[in-house]
């Protein structure tokens, strides 16, 4: 393990018991993720791209394979040492946002940080920043019901980074948005990754994802251009 | 932000959602605190009435039914001996029995009281006028009278009114004799509606045509203080083995153990349908909840905030449901009681002076604690359902849904 790996897939198979029979959603993939990657992947709707994000950010096991983040072995990790990963070191950013509807712009962001047991000085201070950086300070005390669906996708992305996570994956973050919206969120995951995060996206935007560093497609479960290699090679 | 913060914040994000089950658990509330009165209601009730009349200890007949035990025979010669006794402060005795008042079509019937104590023996509770200590007017006997027999016909403190004993079920040949209002008074022990005549021993004689026999229907005994009432019950029982007596402690567990057990059975089976109905409500409406935010309950997973947190939200979440319901519960139980307790004292036969619903700080602590383990209970299911749920199958289903 190098100094700037963040996350390492190997093999990674993920089947999915059916009652009309098991489904291989993702199959063989293998991927590494350093400071500083930009990858995104696309292919076709049910091809596994979801679940593969899923396995990276530690809220799924593999059927097969080996997960390892930044050097510790997520599959011999418990629920809560995930869940710590998942809270201090990983952002996501949903296609729906998901913001919690009854919670203000600001709170939506200052929650994951009070679960991670940041003070509040510096809930507040970071909290704002984010706000500034989203460019949505003037919107801070709304309600996600008050906002638009790029101001939404925007406090998500300010909550997904509130504990300055290594990585940040987003699962088609502008698949509910229109095409002019989708372009400043695109134009948020570059300044994100210009910032220094990692980011792994998931999207069938193809102008979104020309704006990666690194770009897969995946088919059937597969990554394409052979598994072991795709990750690693296609930067 | 604190669990509690959230699922405050959450109820009043789903407010309809929220009133619903407020009111829910407001109105099954009531109905199972008015349930906890009812268990205990009665005995307290009665303990606080039979303790009221400032006599501690009974003396009926030693057979017959506890509430219709046979007279006492030679009932001078008896509260005698237990007057002599040192455990024993004070005895009176009373007899009853049926009397008519005025004659024809205006002839009203009412009960006799004969007392020994002319404060009443506790029995009654003064309302205007005086007790029966005035002395006699002449061969006009003083008497008590109910309010309900003063209101009808009328007769105020001062008024002399003609009363004839009855015997058996037909008027006796017994002479009028006339008896003269010294006060109107509420007899607790009578119900709500009764003609009542209570007076002197001599007055009670004298309706009999002053020719009576030495009985007397009940005794009542007032202990020592330094003897207690349970010890002087004993030494009346051992002193006079025809007769029983009890202190008003055991005439209470009596009654506790035998006429209050349907009541308090009945109390049980209501107040644990009701907290069913509680759980069941509350239940419903959380797991409704929780379903409709899977997506959102899986995506805060995914950020990392523990299960702990969900939990604690959602039991915050039914604690303030079944909390604020369950303070509404309480003055709408006591209103609901006024109403079932005036309904039920209506019915007839029964003393004015028991009451069905009475409140005492136990029946409060029960009511809270029912609610405790209801929204305890209630949540449970639905805390489940969010901590278990598979973050990314869910996460899935609400992208393809």
């Amino acid at each position: 393990m190098t100094a700037a790996e963040i996350v390492v897939a190997k093999n990674l198979t993920r089947v999915f018991p059916m009652s009309a029979g098991p489904v291989t959603a993702v199959r063989d993939a293998s991927l590494r993720m350093e400071r500083g990657d930009y990858l995104a992947i696309g292919g076709p709707s049910g091809c596994g791209k979801s679940t593969l994000l899923h396995l990276l950010g530690c809220v799924d096991t593999p059927t097969s394979g080996t997960v390892t983040f930044e050097g510790r072995d997520v599959g011999a990790l418990s629920d809560s040492e995930r869940g710590r990963i998942r809270l201090t070191r990983i952002g996501f950013v949903f296609q729906r946002f998901f913001l919690l509807p009854m919670l203000t712009a600001w709170e939506n962001i200052e929650l994951p940080q009070s679960e991670a047991g940041v003070p509040a000085a510096g809930r507040r201070e970071r909290t704002r920043a984010l706000l500034e950086y989203v460019e949505l300070s003037h919107r801070a005390d709304h309600l996600p019901s008050q906002l638009s669906g790029g101001e939404m996708q925007r406090v998500a992305v300010a909550r997904a980074l509130a504990n300055r996570p290594a990585l940040l994956l987003a699962d088609e973050p502008t698949g509910e948005l229109d095409e002019e919206t989708g372009e400043h969120i695109a134009a948020l995951f570059d300044r994100v990754h210009a910032d220094g995060t990692a980011i792994v996206l998931v999207t069938h935007n193809a102008a979104l994802a020309a704006r990666a560093k690194q770009r897969l497609a995946m088919r059937s479960g597969a990554l394409e251009g052979g598994a072991r290699d795709s990750g690693l090679d296609a930067r | 932000m604190t669990a509690f913060a959230l699922a405050w914040r959450t109820a009043r994000r789903y407010r309809a959602r929220a009133v619903l089950a407020v009111v829910g658990v407001a109105v099954i509330g009531a109905l199972n605190f008015d349930m906890l009165l009812l268990s205990h209601g009665l005995m307290l009730s009665f303990a606080d009435l039979i303790n009221s009349t400032g006599y501690d200890i009974r003396i009926a007949g030693g057979t017959g039914l506890a509430l219709s035990r046979t007279p006492l025979d030679n009932s001078t010669a008896l509260m005698n001996e237990i007057a002599a006794l040192p455990q024993v402060e004070a005895v009176a005795a009373m007899r009853t029995a049926d009397a008519v008042i005025g004659k024809g079509r205006g002839a009203q019937q009412a009960e006799l009281i004969g007392s020994s104590d002319a404060g009443g023996l506790g029995i009654w509770k003064p309302v205007s006028g005086a007790d029966l200590s005035a002395p006699p007017n002449g061969a006009v006997a003083p008497a008590v009278i109910s309010r309900p027999l003063s209101d009808l016909l009328h007769l105020t403190p001062g008024a002399v009114f003609t009363l004839r004993a009855r015997i058996g079920d037909s008027l006796s040949a017994m002479p009028a004799v006339s008896l003269r209002v010294a006060g109107v008074a509420e007899f607790p022990f009578e119900s709500q509606q009764a003609a009542i005549v209570a007076t002197t021993m001599e007055g009670f004689r004298a309706a009999h045509g002053g020719v009576l026999n030495d009985q007397a229907t009940f005794m009542f005994a007032r202990s020592r203080r330094s003897a207690g009432p349970d010890a002087a019950a004993a030494a009346i029982n051992r002193l006079r083995p025809d007769v029983h007596a009890f202190s008003n402690e055991q005439v209470i567990a009596n009654f506790g153990r035998n006429a209050f057990t349907y009541f308090r059975q009945i109390s049980i089976v209501l107040s644990t349908t009701t907290g069913v109905f509680s759980f069941l409500l509350v239940a419903t409406l959380l797991t409704v909840s929780v379903n409709q935010r899977l997506g959102e309950v899986a995506a805060l997973r995914a950020l990392g905030i523990a299960r702990r947190r969900i939990a604690a939200t959602l039991l915050w979440e039914s604690a303030l449901l079944v909390g604020i319901g369950g303070l509404f519960a309480l003055p709408l139980g006591e209103l609901l009681a006024l109403v079932l307790d005036r309904i039920l004292r209506g019915m007839p036969g029964l003393p004015s002076g028991l009451h069905f619903f009475v409140f005492e700080p136990r029946s409060l602590a029960l009511h809270a604690a029912v609610l405790a383990a209801t929204a305890l209970v209630a949540a449970m299911y639905p805390v489940w359902l969010a901590v278990k749920l598979p973050i990314a199958q869910t996460l899935r289903q609400e992208v393809v849904s």
